[in-house]
């Protein structure tokens, strides 16, 4: 599917002398989609140090000199999608698989979710029971895609729905990350979301998505992939924002 | 080098600079208090000492009575006060740490072993003629630093940015101990000075340890006029504005040659240069002395200021 | 100094004739005097947990210590593959982790690791270096019997006490120079900026920037920092002298921005930068670590380095030699009690009283039990700890450390010592004879922490 994306982030600063900010806005070219054209747009962009991150992706250091007022982020580009089932396979740059295994303050284990569950020869079948009961966990409850924040209390986010499975995964045994992107929904909107991908020997990796409960196909587009929520999110600055970010995402599919 | 050093440099020099401004003038203080023998003017003169240190909101915070000991012990060992003789060795001595590398081991020791004697000390026992002592060993250690900078730094930018600290806030001190007593140098009608005067300018003359060397220059009695003259225009007065100046322009000329070119400090320090260069104490009279050395006061601020942002101080 | 027999070891008999010809007040005065030369120059350290801005003197014995060149050769020697080894381990494990694969070490002690740092995947460090400035602890059990204690692959200290070490002892025993060939120390500072200057990243032109990082003023190593800098002729920079702009990194000076290519810094990787690790770190610069990733700025040591001396991962360190360089291992590590392990758990509680006990994590002779010095009641303590986190403790048998004269109060007697050489490793390695003493002053005490009232000695390796 022929997607066009345009994501905004609006924040403020402050106003200190200088800033850094950590962009990971850049969607890779993968089996499941083709990168056809992408740029970023921010002060600073266009001298900004470009590099591979430990996870592998193509990361941004933009510095910001006495910024004031509204900083204006803009990704923009047109990526083609390709229904793979999920399936990833291996990128070039990525670290070896064991990696992560790592748990991290956010993908602790819960154990009621592991209940029964052991790994085995069918590793598939494993996630896909794991992001199952995710899902029918939190059923009834919105599907809140948005939102890299642990919900308080309320609806869980597409960020705890990912942790809840890297976790379970990752005390199974088998690796797991944390996949930042976009999503076109069936109604046609767009947001910002948060999958997980799991590791199997034969295949790659694997994408789940359980917050819906299914394998990224056509609508997910993929941009980085991390430990957790913290280890890779889209943007990241120092000092920390005051405002923000106040976030759309527009996608229009053809 | 480190635009931080420059300014820890720059900061370092006038900390021991104050600290001596400091002894010198409690040092004065204690000295008329002792000799005045109107009811209540042993305090005045402590209070009058306190002001010319700016010192003397913060003391009236603390303390109800200007009496030697709590004046004594406010401007040496106060740690809440930043200009205590404490507060200043212990700055200074920071300040000498973190830019330890751009010390000689001469400068750095003087501090150092400065500030562990004087950490050693026990307040309560400062007193009488231990003060008086204790009021020479401080003017003793700035000398030290002195002497130590002058005889072994070597003669680049840290040497610039320490000699212009240094008679920046010499000139700061000795305007300010002058607008605090501008009054009793305005000329008057009655051409000689009552007892109250020349108590008073024998106090503006000894906070500059320049009492004695006044009859070397004037060979004449206290004069109102010629203190001011003394104080402000002298260029052998090394206690003096244009004198403080002369220097400050010297080593400017020299930070100009080390780096290529002229920052915004030179600028700064040429403006209060116009204010001193040829001009007269008729004209400074006639100007208001008072007007004069407010104006000062702020244009040899805006010199730091003017530094601090062509060096990249933070 | 003395063999089994009682006789005096080889090295050591030109410095016992030298010591019994000096007068008994001789000794008194020389001990003095080396307090005064310390004390003028202002190496102090901070106590952790006292008064800010208390600065105590690290006691010095004026009594060197000495080796044998034949001693010494083997034992540099021994030090390289280890250091070899280590560097090797540490890429490995930011790469292809193929000692986790071939299940030589436990994945989870890795990868769970507090120490290992995910953020360093993939990176190539200039020349495949990760630690570059070694400090390893070890301890001489009887003739040429060396053990391993510890390899501090992370900021070790201390370098500048060897080096001021040896001034004092030129200032106060000129003459036993005269008939002892002793190895110089002082090229340290030179092969240190060498080292340096040969891991600049690839863009730097002409001499490499150097900058040495500190924490400021208050850090118990301060002296160090501005000692190291200043020897070395680089810039001593605190966070805020540092910036990033445009993926490089540059410090404020005086003339404006100067672009900086290498960065030995003494901070604590969770400190080096806001925007990578701990956010609210005043310390860092924000920025640096992508910078480093970016190629423009070498980091030394590399973040994440603490993987390969963390207190658990020291037990596989003979595995470590022999997966990477094929070799059997030169020195040997302390035999260590594993107390998550039942039986070995179960062997420590009972002899606790013959038994040291260290925390995984800790330093610097905190936290931890030597089981023969200690109280029947802190055997208790400890027995409870180990009973709540076994994890968290590791156990090792109380080794009969060399002792070396050492003039205390009644004389000279006979103190535990141990020894921290320095290695430097960039386009060679560099390991400088001798390296850092350090002794017990307490009779009888095993912790030579100079936290715990440990001193130091000169270290005299001599020449053929």
């Amino acid at each position: 599917m022929q997607l066009t994306l345009r994501h905004t982030l609006r924040l403020s600063l402050g106003t200190p002398a200088r800033a850094v900010a950590h962009v990971l806005l850049t969607p890779p070219s993968t089996p499941q989609q083709q990168v056809e054209r992408w740029s970023i747009d921010m002060p600073g962009i266009a001298e900004a140090a470009s590099f591979r991150d430990g996870f592998g992706n193509r990361a941004q250091l933009v510095s910001l000199v006495k910024p004031a007022g509204e900083l204006l982020v803009v990704a923009e580009g047109r990526v083609k999608t390709i229904d793979k089932a999920g399936v990833l396979g291996r990128l070039q740059y990525d670290p070896v698989p064991a990696l992560f295994r790592r748990a991290t303050a956010l993908t602790g284990p819960d154990a009621a979710l592991l209940d029964g569950l052991a790994d085995g020869p069918d590793r598939i079948a494993l996630f896909h029971e794991l992001m199952g009961r995710i899902c029918e966990r939190t059923a009834g409850q919105s599907q809140d895609t948005a939102g890299q924040s642990q919900s308080q209390g309320g609806d869980a986010t597409a960020a705890d729905r990912t942790h809840a499975f890297l976790g379970a995964a990752r005390a199974l045994g088998a690796p797991a990350r944390y996949v930042t992107g976009y999503l076109l929904d069936d109604g046609g909107t767009a947001a910002v979301h948060a999958w997980a991908e799991a590791w199997d020997e034969s295949l790659g990796w694997i994408g789940f998505d359980p917050t819906l409960n299914l394998c990224p196909a056509e609508s997910h587009v993929r941009l980085a992939a991390g430990l957790d929520a913290m280890s890779c999110p889209p943007l990241r600055t120092v000092p920390v924002w005051l405002d923000g970010p106040a976030e759309t995402v527009e996608i229009t599919a053809g | 080098m480190l635009g931080r050093t420059a300014q820890n440099l720059f900061w370092l020099s006038r900390y021991v600079e104050r600290a001596e401004n400091m002894a010198r003038l409690l040092e004065v203080g204690y000295r008329m208090s002792l000799t005045s023998r109107r009811e209540g003017g042993a305090s005045e003169h402590l209070v009058s000492m306190l002001q010319a240190a700016e010192a003397d909101e913060a003391f009236n915070a603390k303390h109800k009575q200007a009496d030697v000991v709590s004046v004594s012990q406010f401007m040496l060992f106060d740690e809440t006060n930043p200009s205590s003789v404490r507060s200043c060795l212990l700055a200074a001595r920071t300040n000498a740490r973190s830019v330890r590398t751009a010390l000689t081991t001469d400068m750095w020791e003087s501090l150092n072993s400065a500030w562990l004697e004087f950490a050693a000390l026990d307040p309560r026992e400062v007193t009488g003629s231990r003060l008086v002592e204790l009021l020479r060993w401080v003017r003793t250690v700035s000398y030290r630093y002195r002497g130590a900078l002058l005889s072994t730094f070597l003669r680049d930018d840290g040497y610039a940015f320490s000699q212009i600290g240094n008679f920046v806030e010499r000139a700061d001190n000795t305007a300010r101990i002058l607008d605090m007593k501008y009054y009793v140098l305005l000329p008057r009608t009655d051409l000689i000075g009552g007892d109250v005067d020349i108590q008073q300018w024998t106090l503006i003359l000894r906070a500059a340890s320049a009492h004695r060397s006044y009859r070397h220059v004037y060979h004449d009695r206290y004069k109102a006029w010629n203190i001011a003259d003394y104080l402000i225009l002298r260029p052998e007065m090394p206690r003096s504005l244009l004198f403080s100046y002369s220097w400050i322009n010297r080593t400017l000329d020299m930070l100009e040659e080390i780096y290529g070119g002229k920052g915004r400090g030179h600028a700064a320090a040429a403006e209060v240069n116009t204010m001193l260069d040829g001009n007269s104490m008729d004209r400074i009279f006639a100007y208001g002395l008072h007007e004069f050395l407010t104006e000062f006061i702020a244009r040899n601020n805006q010199v730091t200021e003017a530094l601090a942002e062509s060096y990249n101080f933070y | 100094m003395t063999n089994v027999d009682g006789s005096i070891r080889e090295p050591y008999s030109i410095l016992d004739q030298w010591l019994k010809q000096q007068p008994a007040e001789a000794m008194g005065v020389m001990a003095a005097d080396a307090e005064a030369i310390f004390r003028r120059l202002g190496i102090t350290f901070a106590v952790y947990g006292s008064n800010e801005g208390t600065e105590k003197l690290i006691p010095f014995d004026i009594i060197p210590r000495i080796i044998s060149a034949v001693e010494w050769r083997r034992l540099s020697k021994a030090i390289e593959q280890r250091v070899r080894a280590l560097n090797a381990f540490l890429h490995d494990i930011y790469h292809r982790q193929e000692i986790l694969r071939a299940g030589r070490i436990p994945e989870k002690l890795i990868l769970d690791n507090s120490a290992f740092c995910p953020e360093m995947m993939g990176l190539d460090p200039a020349r495949g270096v990760y630690s570059h400035i070694i400090g390893v602890d070890i301890v001489r059990v009887g003739p040429d019997d060396w053990y391993v204690l510890e390899d501090n692959l992370r900021t070790p200290s201390g370098v500048s006490y060897m080096l001021e070490d040896r001034e004092a002892m030129l200032q106060l025993a000129p003459d036993l120079f005269q008939r002892l060939k002793v190895a110089p120390v002082d090229s340290y500072p030179e092969n240190l900026r060498r080292t340096l200057d040969s891991v600049a990243p690839p863009g730097a032109s002409g001499a490499p920037t150097l900058a040495v990082l500190t924490p400021g003023i208050y850090n118990s190593a301060y002296f160090e920092h501005s000692f190291l800098a200043d020897q070395m002729g680089a810039e001593l920079c605190e966070g805020q002298d540092l910036f990033v702009e445009n993926g490089k990194v540059f410090m404020r000076t005086t003339m404006g921005p100067r672009r900086v290519d290498v960065i030995y810094r003494r901070i604590d990787d969770d400190y080096l930068d806001p925007l990578t690790f701990k956010p609210d770190s005043m310390l860092g610069v924000p920025g640096l670590f992508d910078a480093y990733r970016a190629g423009n700025v070498t980091l030394v040591n590399a973040p994440g380095t603490g993987i390969a001396d963390d207190k658990a991962v020291y037990t596989y360190v003979p595995e470590i030699i022999e997966f990477y360089l094929g070799e059997k291992p030169l020195l040997k590590n302390v035999p260590t009690y594993n107390c998550t392990r039942a039986d070995e758990r179960a062997y420590v509680l009972e002899h606790i009283a013959e038994l040291v006990v260290k925390e995984v994590h800790g330093s610097g002779g905190y936290g931890m039990l030597v089981g023969p010095t200690s109280t029947k009641e802190m055997h208790d303590i400890f027995r409870e700890k180990i009973l709540a986190r076994p994890d968290n403790y590791i156990v090792q048998p109380t080794l009969a450390l060399s002792t070396c004269p050492t003039y205390v109060e009644s004389g000279v007697a006979p103190r535990h010592v141990d020894l921290r050489p320095y290695v430097l490793v960039g386009d060679q390695i560099r390991i400088t004879p001798g390296g850092l003493t350090r002794v017990a002053l307490k009779q009888g005490s095993l912790v030579v922490n100079s936290s715990q009232g440990g001193g130091t000695k000169d270290t005299w390796v001599l020449e053929d």
